[in-house]
């Protein structure tokens, strides 16, 4: 009897298809609760009626109602305007994770209940405008949190407050391969960091969180599935803007790879016990720079690629020629930015993040032709809070951490292209 | 003159104010002692309430519930069921310790769920086995990782404390040492002050300290906090729309708190027509109207429409005629109704008591500290989890019923709600939201699906 239905539901929706009609989202939770409503009151007539308790848009109810309609007739159901003894109230309902579609069968003094669950719809985004757009594509999502990660080749290495996990590239996607403990002897921050770099040699990576060092390694021909990782405590300063670098592989990488200039190795000691670096660089700025929590290079040409740091009273400066200048039109900035060359307008916009404490952050490109930044795109919607952000190592994109509203870590890679 | 150059003066200053750099939000500062308000009492649980503040930063449970209603990991960071969700196992996290410096071990767990596990436990039997902590069930125990996320399961160091720390705390009541982000300081005169746990397995908390000053009574409490001797405090749903209109910042939870009247099914009202004449015979409308301003989501089904779409099955109308009609004629003997001690919730317990009257029951409301054997109680609920299944066993376990809802389908939940709610022996009237406002110097600060503020990601602007 079962099966009988069920084919019954299975032709009805593709003779719907065959009809020539494009199929809709709502044909086969349509079907599906006919199909219950239909079993239990059996062949006859019953009026309906269909109220909109959801966020279905009020112009798409009466495509419902004909839908269902339809779905009812074929299974001996007739709907009639005159009076019937049997009413149908079908109510589209939803609640937080998906929409619920109930009708209520009256006979008399008798009420029945059938339900269907409906999968939410996909939310439309608005299409940004401006100077360049952003767009994000998700390279990973993970239930533990996510300091930072680095792809290459076959691999991707991903930064978590207390192990390095690295992922083979499979058909299906990212597969975990190996974990490794940090080994932390120190107790973790609330807002921990971290940062990964290719190695120098081009042929592993150097990791650098609070208190620690890890560095990767591999001599083999399959160098994703052979990684040796060492460990170490460390107070070292961690490297933030690093020079281009040729990979195992033979491609060059390197945040300042589009320009042929020369990019010294910027690294800064970080305090291992709180969220920021000390201030204290391993060059000569020439003047005492601030606590800060993020620093980014800005390539403007081979001459001019001045440093950007935004100190932990939340002031965005430029280090340029010695001088700390302030930057003005950063209101909106979050906390996390950095450089990406995307070949539109300048060459390299300075990528922030939101600053509003809602779940759903954006990032934001922004020129920085002087001391101001300048929106350059629409803000990209994020699909909760940035904890981190870093520059791909060829510097076209760049990569951001997500903490979703499920505290699941998602890490997106946003690239972008000219209007 | 001198009105020119005051206008010269301020039009300059505001130049210059416009040209600065406006700060960019950074991200949380550590340091700072954040200083809460609340009408109950810091520790003690009271009540139905499902535990207090300071608990939750002073505790872990095994799991915790995630913004989808899911359980998820804390101090076990994985579970399996067996034997038809008969057994369960629950793996510990490693490296995770007390505040006293002592490890993490499953005996400890076993110990201390134990101890507060009363008569109404989900399980048969805990167990420790190596990092691994068992639970058997007599019957099966589907939901078993989110009911452990529950306050009724925090993870403490039992045993005696040192006697010389135990002193410090004065009046604190039970143990006093979990693994939690913040460790208890001292308690005295109504006032517990917690500090950060440096070593606190999820990263060492923003805040140094945390201050909670309790039974404040919410007009004390918007008092220190626009003078900023408070920086958190708690605002009832029926004070919510004033807090807006003074321009308060405030952060708001969906409807988590059910209103129900728990209903004696012996003695007086055994009768089920008396109890479904009761149902009929309240006007959830007016006491949402009236006494919560509106705020409140009015409920005649366990769990709220946001959680499963199907409430508006359960007719919340008033129907006096047919309440009337379901006494028939019958004079039951004078009837108690008793409730908590807040103002509002008596407010409601009076109104009910006038619904009541209309129907014909002779009703006596009794305040707080009214005998518990009341022939009606008012309650307020917390629900504790978003996820209908869990959520619904966790209710009906809260009024005492064991009842292990595996349904998943919405149609399954419905009818286990429904089945429930023909014994008429708790009826619910309202789900109200959870609310707080705080001062312009919290950051960060987020509720917890059950609406409790999480102080331990909450920071001070420029503390640092």
């Amino acid at each position: 009897m079962k099966l009988g239905w069920l084919i019954m539901v299975v032709a009805s929706v593709l003779m719907g298809q065959a009809a020539g009609a494009a199929p809709s989202p709502w044909d086969q939770p349509a079907a599906i609760l006919a199909d219950q409503i239909a079993g239990m009151l059996g062949p006859g007539q019953a009026s309906l009626t269909v109220r909109n308790l959801s966020t279905i848009p009020n112009d798409e109810i009466p495509s419902i109602r004909r839908l269902l309609q339809q779905d009812l007739k074929a299974r001996g159901v007739l709907v009639s305007d005159a009076e019937s003894a049997n009413a149908i109230r079908v109510t589209l309902s939803e609640n937080v994770r998906e929409r619920l579609w109930v009708a209520e069968m009256v006979e008399g003094n008798e009420t029945r209940v059938a339900m269907v669950h409906v999968e939410p719809g996909i939310s439309q985004r608005a299409q940004p405008v401006g100077g360049l757009t952003l767009r994000k594509q998700t390279v990973l999502t993970s239930r533990e949190p996510v300091l930072t990660a680095l792809e290459t080749a076959d691999s991707l290495i991903a930064v978590e407050p207390e192990e390095i996990v690295i992922y083979l590239h499979t058909a299906e996607g990212w597969r975990e391969q190996k974990r490794v403990g940090i080994g932390q002897k120190r107790p973790l921050a609330r807002d921990p960091r971290g940062v990964i770099f290719l190695s120098s040699s081009g042929d592993g990576f150097d990791i650098f969180v609070a208190g620690m060092a890890c560095s990767g390694s591999n001599q083999s021909a399959k160098p994703a599935e052979d990684w040796t990782l060492r460990c170490r405590e460390s107070d070292d300063p961690w490297i933030l803007v690093q020079p281009p670098v040729t990979q195992a592989s033979g491609a060059t990488q390197g945040a300042a790879t589009q320009m042929d200039i020369s990019v010294t190795p910027f690294k800064a000691f970080y305090n291992a016990a709180r969220n920021y670096f000390t201030g204290v660089v391993n060059f000569s700025p020439g003047i005492d720079l601030p606590p800060f929590y993020s620093a980014a290079q800005l390539v403007r040409s081979a001459s001019d690629a001045p440093m950007l740091i935004e100190g932990i009273d939340g002031k965005v400066q430029i280090l340029d020629n010695a001088v700390l200048k302030p930057v003005t039109g950063t209101r909106d900035w979050g906390s996390d930015f950095a450089a990406l060359q995307s070949g539109c307008g300048a060459g390299t916009q300075i990528v922030a993040s939101g600053s509003g404490e809602a779940l759903g952050d954006s990032l934001r490109a922004y020129e920085l032709p002087a001391q101001e930044a300048i929106p350059a795109s629409a803000p990209l919607a994020m699909d909760g809070t940035v904890t981190a952000m870093w520059s791909a190592p060829d510097g076209k994109s760049l990569f951001a951490v997500v903490r979703n509203a499920a505290d699941q870590y998602e890490v997106d890679r946003v690239s972008a292209s000219c209007n | 003159m001198r009105w020119i150059v005051f206008r010269q003066v301020a039009i300059s200053c505001l130049l210059v104010a416009l040209a600065l750099p406006a700060a960019a939000r950074t991200r949380p500062h550590y340091g700072g002692t954040l200083k809460v308000e609340i009408e109950g009492d810091p520790w003690t649980r009271t009540g139905a309430q499902p535990g207090s503040i300071a608990r939750r930063l002073v505790f872990d449970s095994l799991t915790r519930i995630d913004a989808d209603g899911v359980a998820a990991p804390a101090l076990a960071i994985r579970w399996a069921s067996e034997n038809d969700d008969h057994r369960w196992q629950f793996w510990l996290r490693p490296g995770v310790h007390f505040q006293d410096g002592s490890t993490l071990t499953s005996a400890a767990v076993e110990e201390s769920l134990t101890g507060s596990c009363g008569t109404n436990c989900p399980w048969t039997a805990v167990h420790a086995v190596g990092s691994m902590v068992v639970f058997t069930g007599d019957a099966p125990i589907p939901n078993l990782p989110e009911l452990l996320a529950g306050d009724d399961f925090l993870i403490a160091l039992a045993g005696p404390a040192n006697s010389s720390v135990a002193m410090a705390m004065g009046p604190l009541i039970g143990p006093f040492i979990g693994t939690g982000a913040f460790q208890v300081e001292s308690f005295s005169n109504g006032a517990l002050t917690l500090t950060a746990n440096e070593s606190s397995w999820e990263g060492r908390p923003f805040l140094d300290k945390i201050e909670i000053a309790g039974h404040k009574s919410t007009r004390d409490q918007v008092l220190d906090l626009s003078v900023g001797r408070a920086d958190l405090i708690e605002v009832p749903a029926e004070q919510l729309r004033q807090a807006h209109e003074q321009r308060l910042t405030v952060i708001a939870s969906p409807p988590v708190d059910l209103l129900a009247l728990a209903v004696a099914d012996g003695d007086v009202l055994s009768n089920p027509n008396l109890r479904a004449a009761i149902a009929l015979a309240v006007d959830r409308m007016a006491i949402s109207n009236v006494i919560f301003q509106k705020q409140g989501e009015i409920a005649a089904s366990l769990l709220p429409a946001s959680v499963t779409g199907y409430s508006f099955l359960f007719p919340a109308d008033r129907d006096l005629n047919k309440a009337r009609e379901l006494r028939g004629g019958l004079t039951p003997p004078p009837i108690t109704l008793s409730t908590e001690g807040r103002p509002a919730m008596l407010l409601a317990a009076q109104r009910i008591a006038l619904n009541l009257r209309e129907a014909g029951f002779n009703v006596q409301v009794a305040g707080a500290g009214a005998p518990k054997h009341a022939d009606i109680v008012l309650l307020r609920l917390t629900l504790q989890s978003n996820q209908p299944q869990a959520g619904l066993e966790s209710l009906l376990r809260r009024v005492g019923v064991a009842i292990p809802v595996r349904e998943n389908s919405p149609a399954g939940l419905f009818r286990v709600e429904r089945d429930f709610l023909a014994t008429h022996t708790l009826i619910p009237l309202l789900y109200l939201p959870r609310a707080y406002a705080v001062s312009g110097r919290v950051r960060d600060l987020r509720l917890s699906h059950d609406g409790e503020p999480l102080l331990g990601g909450a920071s001070i602007q420029n503390s640092q």
